[in-house]
């Protein structure tokens, strides 16, 4: 559980958080660093000692297999009876044992593998976790989803197969080697090395030409899927304006596309050279063994040990392709992680600024408001005061800024230009942690986790039943409470409860009476019309509202009516402020939605008769 | 890999194995010439492949004979040469069927979308539209890279056929050594799958719960940094993410053994072939050549049998994914025009006579409903949630087929008008509009096709005012993101209003929002509705207290049943059901209400 220490926010988490995390600095550097500092980590050295070992034995074993068998034939030609049983139980015991070095290995990797996802997975996670609010108001959902899981997935493929396959082909291409150094004349070692060679520019090239290829292929795919989707989607708008032979062309235009890919990717593929030069260097070898033979250089059995041994050259040529798809992939993959890892966080936490329990009187002071890194104003100039315990009403279209001036208070973001002051005194030079303490928020679309209702209401706070059963009473959420089966202890979400809108804005409410803040924003604007519970909700709101300041972002005619002030907003600057009737005199769009609403008389309106 | 989470659904039915063959050659039999290419030369590369060892072997054997150069010179040029057509007939191969299946892919695909654009609305409420699309996309992928690996594994059991047709004439004795392993191996091979697909299960599902819990943590983000719950979320990912990993390295664990075992079938396999090929060897019953060709070829023979093995899953996923397509592009559509009448300018004359209407079987939402509507007449229908309001609306968009009665519009059944033209004349504004990605002009004259189309502004104009989309970032040219998810429902309702007016159709059908829209947008919507009713028949499915008391007539359905009807002063004066729902759904909107609240 969380331990209450007045340090910054980000601090608590364990090992990931800054200065104490040990990948901060290789995620800087880029992927393969990054990568490199994962494997590379701690404990999981032991692993790649392992698996180097078992990689490489394999590896010698299989170059021996081939080289007794070459014997084994040389002594049977002899008709060497008595060394028919010795080779066969030390073929016997070779093939036992390397497939139990095969398992180690696999075992070894797979357990770096899903270590590698697991820990990965955690720091971008908890690194996530610590991120600004502006960050995540950038982020969609779906794509952190598709990071968090395939992404990371994806570093685990990266490290079985890939990596360790990687490993074996250059084993395999080098061991040979060795033992045909060591077990023939010389210049028997030049075919494998004019195959290496040749092997490694053609790859090269195939990649180059490969990878547009694929490229094309993964973003057409991307697109039919985004093309159907939408036209099915919006099936209803499609029937009802007949267009569907637009819709199915445009997405033939991207499954043409797609196939055009396709076939081009097939034809790449198709040339892929290497399989060519390693069917010709073992004719070529075959050859030169055979000319060595016939001048009695080397037996028989040395010719077919030979030419088992260019066989081993098989793997790296065929597995290469696939290996370099995943890597391709898992490089895409990690970049995308690292991209969000490494953006910076925007606020000063100011853990060492004032601590003290507030009033709640708030003055904005020529606020202008834009996001980082972009030029368009989002709140300019806006200034007002609030005395303690007033409510506060901004109407507005979407996209005035009604949201953003909230979060401004909170600290989720921080002014461009201007300055907010709570009590008098710049919320910059709060400790963002004791500021926050103080101000509850309930937002739009009210967002509960899968916790029990009772968690999701104390959210963090020891509070005992009692405290919790009078905080849902004043939210008017008690009753509907009651009335599930399992109470406060129901869970929330897919497995429990399903709340309506009107419910989960209660359950928030209730939150808010337990935490008691000394400031409260409540944004009620797209809660939809829930007759049954209207008079519930505007109660539970009525309630909350006392003794508190509160901004109040609304659409309902009823709360603005009661609000001690009214901002206006429009593109981001106040087009009107006052009170209900001040309003309805100085401003004309405020007056419309009255006479249009209740088909009233403008001129008795303004005169205040109505 | 084994896939899940691909349940049955309604439109699955079950091919019969001939059938779904004979199907998927349906398919390819326009691309004849290619995979006639892919056929001769699969078969004429599997035999170029399988004689490189046997001239290998009888070279070597011919070592212990013969020295003549000459000879050993031509066994040489003949390898050679096979190894290159091998490789050209491979390149040919590969290439062609790579043709024909893009090919063939993008036909499914194209049968399988326009299927599905023409089905009813009641094929999309029983199916979601991520499994279609997946269905349509994913799993002709899938089947294409089933036919691809098919390919693949036939042309290896060629090479391995012939292999083992050379072996026999060969040695007998031994080649039927070999080929006892191979159900030695199935066998393994098979027993293992049950396990790997349990294990692949449990994996999957401990991911679900990481991504399922994420996904949580970061759609609450907010509300958890306010309230300071980080360490919460963080201690219970980190228990997810730990049973994820635990539980995939055992799957991992399990998938990774089968190599090795079946590495060590083959290792016992190639001992027998010493001792047993040894002895001939021995006493001179097999030469040296051929005795390394069987040593060798037992690579060759196992690596097709690896093959099927480990993908005999992904082959049958192959087949069920053709399965699932074909399914979705022989699944009838239900709603079909009896005769193709093309209306002139409809009046929008609506009459329903004694409709019967079900979703579900046994489920009547009408039996026996009766209206008639009069041409320009402004009709609000109101009633709680599973009335039959907006199947009604349905209905007349020709969105459902009824089962009985009729619905007659200008004294003509609408099963007999062409249904592109009759809905061309309907305009639809449903309660979520439904905006394409795309810019606030191109969704306002999507589904215009005449020259009038250009005038974007005025209809804007006409539906509330244009100067709302000065406030947008690049104005008429925005793109409103998925959805629409740009602007606020209200400014949606507002594209939406335009977008009918531009169609001008003689019909219009509105489900209002029942989400509140800001005070400004909503004063601007009672305008564009004002001025989209004039002058056509207007059916609106009410939510606002503005439009009930602005229609000309009001009907209040219940159960699939009309209790009440007038206009709203007469129905308040009934007192009956009309006046209580008004009392607890639309007094909320009132003025007297609003008053209240802000005494008390």
């Amino acid at each position: 559980m969380a331990k209450k220490s007045d340090t910054l926010l980000e601090t608590q988490l364990s090992e990931f958080s800054p200065g104490k995390d040990p990948f901060e600095k290789s995620r800087r550097k880029g992927v393969s660093s990054w990568i490199l500092s994962h494997i590379f980590y701690r404990s999981n050295k032991a692993f790649i000692l392992i698996i180097l070992f078992t990689t490489i034995l394999a590896s010698i074993l299989a170059s021996i297999i081939s080289v007794i068998i070459g014997l084994a034939i040389e002594e049977f030609l002899n008709a060497n009876l008595s060394s028919l049983i010795i080779f066969t139980i030390i073929i016997l015991t070779l093939g036992l044992i390397t497939p139990i070095f095969r398992l180690i290995n696999f075992m070894q990797r797979e357990l770096l593998a899903q270590r590698l996802e697991r820990d990965t997975r955690k720091e971008f996670y908890t690194n996530l976790l610590g991120k600004s609010q502006s960050f995540h108001d950038k982020q969609k959902i779906g794509d952190l989803m598709a990071r968090v899981t395939d992404d990371v997935r994806m570093l685990n493929f990266l490290m079985s197969p890939a990596i360790s396959l990687i490993l074996e082909s250059f084993t395999s291409l080098i061991i040979p080697l060795f033992f045909i150094i060591f077990l023939y004349p010389l210049e028997l070692v030049l075919e494998p090395i004019i195959f290496t060679f040749l092997f490694l520019i053609t790859l090269r090239s195939y990649n180059r030409k490969l990878s547009p290829v694929t490229g094309k292929l993964r973003m057409n795919f991307g697109m039919i899927n985004a093309t159907l989707n939408e036209a099915l989607s919006g099936i209803e708008v499609v029937k009802g304006s007949t267009k569907e032979l637009y819709e199915l062309n445009k997405y033939l235009n991207y499954a043409e596309k797609y196939r055009d890919a396709y076939i081009e990717q097939g034809k790449i593929q198709a040339k892929y050279l290497p399989i060519l030069y390693l069917a010709l260097i073992i004719t070529i070898g075959f050859t030169h063994s055979l000319i060595l033979y016939l001048n009695g250089m080397i037996s028989i059995g040395q010719i077919i040990s030979y030419l088992a041994l260019l066989g081993l050259l098989r793997f790296p040529t065929f597995i290469s392709i696939f290996v370099f798809a995943i890597i391709k992939l898992a490089g895409s993959s990690a970049q995308r992680l690292l991209e969000l890892m490494n953006q910076s966080t925007e606020i000063n936490e100011n853990p060492e600024g004032i601590k003290k329990d507030l009033e709640g009187s708030i003055v904005f002071d020529q606020v202008s408001f834009k996001y980082p890194g972009s030029d368009k104003y989002v709140l300019k100039n806006i200034s007002f005061e609030v005395r303690p315990g007033q409510t506060v009403a901004i109407v507005g279209t979407t996209g005035s800024g009604k949201t953003t001036l909230t979060k401004l208070i909170s600290r989720l973001y921080d002014v461009s230009e201007g300055k907010i002051l709570v009590d008098n005194i710049d919320i910059r030079d709060y400790s963002l942690k004791s500021l926050r303490d103080q101000i509850s928020y309930i937002e739009q679309d009210v967002f509960l986790f899968s916790f029990s209702l009772f968690d999701n209401i104390t959210f963090g706070r020891t509070s005992v039943l009692e405290e919790v059963i009078n905080a849902a009473n004043q939210a008017q959420a008690h009753e509907f409470i009651s009335d599930l089966a399992k109470g406060y202890e129901s869970e929330i979400g897919e497995r429990g409860v399903q709340l309506s809108g009107g419910e989960r804005q209660r359950i928030a409410i209730a939150r808010a009476f337990l935490s008691n803040p000394r400031l409260l924003i409540l944004d009620d604007s797209t809660s939809a019309i829930d007759s049954n519970t209207e008079d519930k909700i505007q109660y539970a709101i009525k309630n909350i509202l006392k003794n508190r300041t509160t901004f109040l972002i609304t659409h309902r005619l009823s709360q603005i009516r009661w609000a001690n002030l009214i901002i206006v907003l429009k593109n981001g600057e106040i087009s009107a402020k006052g009170t209900h009737e001040e309003l309805l005199k100085t401003s004309g769009e405020y007056r419309k939605i009255f006479v249009k609403k209740f088909d009233l008389n403008e001129e008795r309106l303004i005169k205040g008769e109505i | 890999m084994v896939w899940v989470g691909l349940d049955a659904e309604v439109y699955d039915r079950q091919y019969k194995d001939r059938r779904l063959i004979k199907r998927i050659f349906s398919y390819f039999s326009p691309y004849k010439k290619y995979m006639g290419i892919v056929i001769l030369f699969l078969t004429i590369s599997s035999l170029t492949t399988a004689f490189v060892p046997l001239i290998t072997s009888i070279a070597i054997t011919n070592l212990q004979f013969n020295a003549d150069p000459t000879y050993f010179l031509f066994l040489i040029l003949l390898i050679l040469v096979l190894n290159v057509l091998s490789f050209l007939f491979n390149y040919y191969r590969q290439k062609n069927a790579a043709k024909a299946l893009g090919y063939v892919v993008l036909d499914l695909r194209k049968d399988a979308t326009n299927s599905i654009l023409n089905h009813d609305l009641s094929f999309f409420d029983k199916n979601p539209t991520g499994k279609i699309v997946s269905r349509i996309n994913t799993d002709s992928r899938e089947f294409g890279q089933m036919v691809e690996l098919t390919i693949e594994v036939i042309s290896s059991v060629f090479v391995m056929l012939i292999l083992i047709f050379l072996l026999l004439t060969i040695n007998s004795f031994l080649t039927f050594l070999m080929l006892i392993a191979i159900p030695i191996f199935f066998i393994v091979a098979l027993s293992y799958r049950k396990l790997a697909r349990k294990m692949t299960l449990l994996g999957q599902r401990a991911l679900a719960s990481v991504n399922a819990f994420a996904k949580e943590s970061f759609s609450g983000i907010q509300i958890a940094k306010t309230f300071g719950q980080e360490q919460k979320l963080y201690d219970q990912f980190n228990m997810v993410n730990i049973q994820s990993y635990k539980v995939n390295l055992k799957r991992a664990f399990t998938l990774n053994a089968i190599f090795p075992t079946l590495g060590i079938v083959q290792g016992i396999v190639l001992a027998i072939l010493v001792y047993y090929g040894g002895n001939f060897l021995i006493f001179n019953s097999i030469n040296a050549g051929d005795f390394n060709m069987f040593l060798q070829s037992l690579n060759l023979l196992f690596f097709p049998l690896l093959t099927i093995a480990s993908f005999w899953p992904q082959f049958q996923a192959g087949l069920s994914a053709a399965e699932r397509i074909f399914s979705i592009i022989d699944t009838p559509p239900v709603v079909v025009q009896r005769n193709n009448l093309i209306p002139e300018k409809l009046k929008g004359e609506i009459e329903f006579k004694n409709l019967i209407f079900q979703y579900e079987e046994g489920k009547k939402v009408f039996d026996n409903f009766s209206l008639k509507i009069k041409p320009g007449e402004s009709l609000a229908i109101v009633g709680h949630t599973g009335a039959g309001k907006s199947s009604l609306a349905n209905l007349i968009a020709r969105f459902y087929e009824f089962q009985g009665g009729d619905i007659v519009v200008d004294g003509i059944s609408i099963r007999d008008y062409d249904l592109t033209e009759y809905r061309r004349q309907i305009g639809i504004i449903p309660q979520i509009p439904f905006l394409w990605a795309d810019t606030v002009e191109n969704n306002i004259n999507y589904g215009c096709s005449s020259a009038k189309c250009e005038d974007v502004i005025s209809a804007l104009d006409k539906a509330g005012g244009s100067e709302w989309t000065n406030s947008l970032p690049n104005g008429l040219n925005t793109n409103v993101g998925e959805r629409g998810s740009l602007l606020s429902m209200g400014q949606r309702q507002l594209v939406a209003f335009a977008r009918v007016l531009l169609e001008d159709p003689s019909i219009l059908i509105l489900d209002e929002a029942t989400a509140s829209v800001d005070p400004f947008t909503e004063t601007r919507i009672q305008d564009a509705l004002e001025i989209t009713m004039e002058g056509r028949t207007s059916i609106v499915i009410a939510h606002r207290l503005w439009t009930v008391r602005h229609v000309d007539r009001i009907i209040v359905l219940e159960n699939g049943k009309i209790i009440e009807e007038g206009n709203h002063a007469e129905l308040m004066s009934q007192k009956g059901y009309y006046a209580t729902l008004y009392n607890t759904y639309f007094r909320h909107q009132s003025l007297q209400y609003i008053e209240e609240m802000g005494k008390t």
